[in-house]
């Protein structure tokens, strides 16, 4: 019973911590979008609103990442081993993260 | 203001009954408001408004322009007193609702050319309102507090720049060997220009507002400034010299010039961009574009929808839902969060 409720409860709590550091990239993301359709690309305006994006992806890569913990905890009952999996996908995702911003 | 202005106002007026015209974007004449009588806006078939001015940094056409904040003048029509506040070119007299429209010859201020408007009040109306109907995440209240607001037609001073740029460069860019990850350098020598940068001259207009309006300026559509097409419309004159509107212009020259250095390099991850550049061959032109501007306040804040009164385009100034956003991010947040933990939980990886 208390592997099966830690993991929702540790859900949950990601969904709601996600949320509300979530509410800055979501502005970021409409700005993002209404720059793409509306303003004029390569211009001076386009290119400053285009730039920290970034942040989009650092927000969804975290929240998945923890996510990805909780699930490997709950389908293997143990905390400690699932965090000591989700080491390599923390070294992958640091990497992607690495080459978009250079970008 | 100095000595060099005239007035118009009299050539204003409907030459059949004498009534008060306004320039007509539908028609591109100048229409009498009481008889609507059609008159066409003649102009000096020799004159190039589209021809660009050298910019010499000694010349006077650099100085800042003069004028007095207040400037009283008597209306021709009736008498009454009108008055030209802070850069305003264009007013009405409050009693017989004549336009009076300032000329100057001043060569510091002096408007070189004017593209007249071609988009109806009505339309952009619509334009305006219809930009912040489709607003993601906008409080619920937005559109009832801007359809409260009307558009204001206004002729907004911008500067055109052209320059030509011989440019010394260093990029430092990232490599990757193996698991380390090294920092290389590259120089080169690139020329390139920039033609037609567009410059608002007036806090009417933000940077970012005209990269959204203003996607293409066509210097063919010019016409020689005549006061007739500022009739009824408010206009102002440039709030700055040439120098101080290359100033402005500076940082929006440096973004694209990096950008280009970036594309001239071909290196990719790069992390810096160092350059000294010998401006040549500027050139410029004082003109003036017509905006439809929504004016509104939300929570205080004042803001503005703007409208390109040439096609249409429009772009502005919006606030945000906190809740709203709250429920976008719970709504993304939850949808991420389910495809991480299936992920975790079939260890796909």
């Amino acid at each position: 019973m208390l592997t099966s409720t830690g993991p929702v409860l540790a859900t949950l709590l990601i969904i709601g911590i996600a949320a509300s550091l979530g509410i800055y990239p979501i502005k970021k993301l409409i700005r993002v979008q209404e720059a793409k359709h509306e303003l004029k690309h390569g211009s001076p305006g386009f290119f400053r609103t285009m730039s920290g994006w970034i942040i989009i992806a650092i927000w969804l890569a975290a929240t998945w990442f923890f996510a990805s913990i909780v699930g490997d905890w709950w389908a293997t009952g143990d905390l400690s081993s699932a965090i000591g999996r989700s080491v390599r996908r923390l070294e992958l995702l640091l990497r992607i993260l690495a080459a978009l911003a250079d970008d | 203001m100095t000595e060099s202005v005239a007035i118009a106002q009299t050539d204003l007026l409907c030459t059949n009954c004498a009534g008060q015209c306004v320039f007509d974007p539908a028609s591109g004449t100048l229409t009498c408001l009481r008889c609507t009588s059609e008159h066409r806006i003649a102009i000096d078939p020799d004159a190039d408004p589209s021809a660009e001015q050298h910019y010499h940094p000694d010349l006077p056409h650099t100085e800042q322009p003069r004028f007095t904040q207040n400037r009283p003048y008597q209306c021709e029509t009736c008498g009454g007193e009108v008055v030209f506040l802070g850069h305003s070119i264009s007013e009405s007299c409050p009693y017989c609702n004549g336009n009076l429209i300032e000329q100057s010859s001043d060569e510091s201020y002096v408007t070189l050319g004017v593209i007249p408007f071609a988009l109806s009040d009505e339309r952009a109306q619509i334009n305006a309102q219809g930009w912040v109907a489709r607003r993601w995440a906008a409080p619920s209240d937005l559109d009832a507090i801007v359809s409260r607001s009307v558009v204001a037609g206004i002729y907004v001073p911008f500067w055109t720049f052209d320059s030509e740029e011989a440019v010394d460069y260093t990029v430092k860019y990232k490599v990757r060997s193996g698991k380390r990850t090294y920092t290389r350098s590259y120089s080169a020598f690139m020329r390139t220009k920039f033609d037609d940068l567009l410059m608002p001259a007036s806090p009417h207009v933000t940077p970012l507002i005209r990269d959204g309006i203003l996607h293409e300026f066509e210097p063919g559509n010019l016409r020689p400034f005549e006061p007739a097409y500022l009739a009824g419309f408010a206009a102002e004159f440039h709030h700055q010299s040439v120098r101080e509107g290359l100033k402005h212009n500076a940082a929006d020259k440096a973004l694209l010039l990096r950008n280009r250095i970036k594309k001239h390099s071909g290196k990719s991850s790069i992390t810096k961009v160092s350059y000294a550049t010998d401006t040549t061959g500027i050139k410029y032109r004082r003109i003036l574009l017509p905006v439809w501007i929504l004016h509104y306040s939300y929570q205080g804040k004042p803001m503005k929808v703007v409208t390109c009164g040439l096609r249409g385009r429009t772009f502005g100034e919006r606030p945000f839902s906190t809740v709203k956003l709250f429920a976008f991010a719970a709504v993304v947040s939850s949808a991420v969060t389910a495809f991480g933990f299936i992920w975790g939980a079939l260890q796909l990886f």
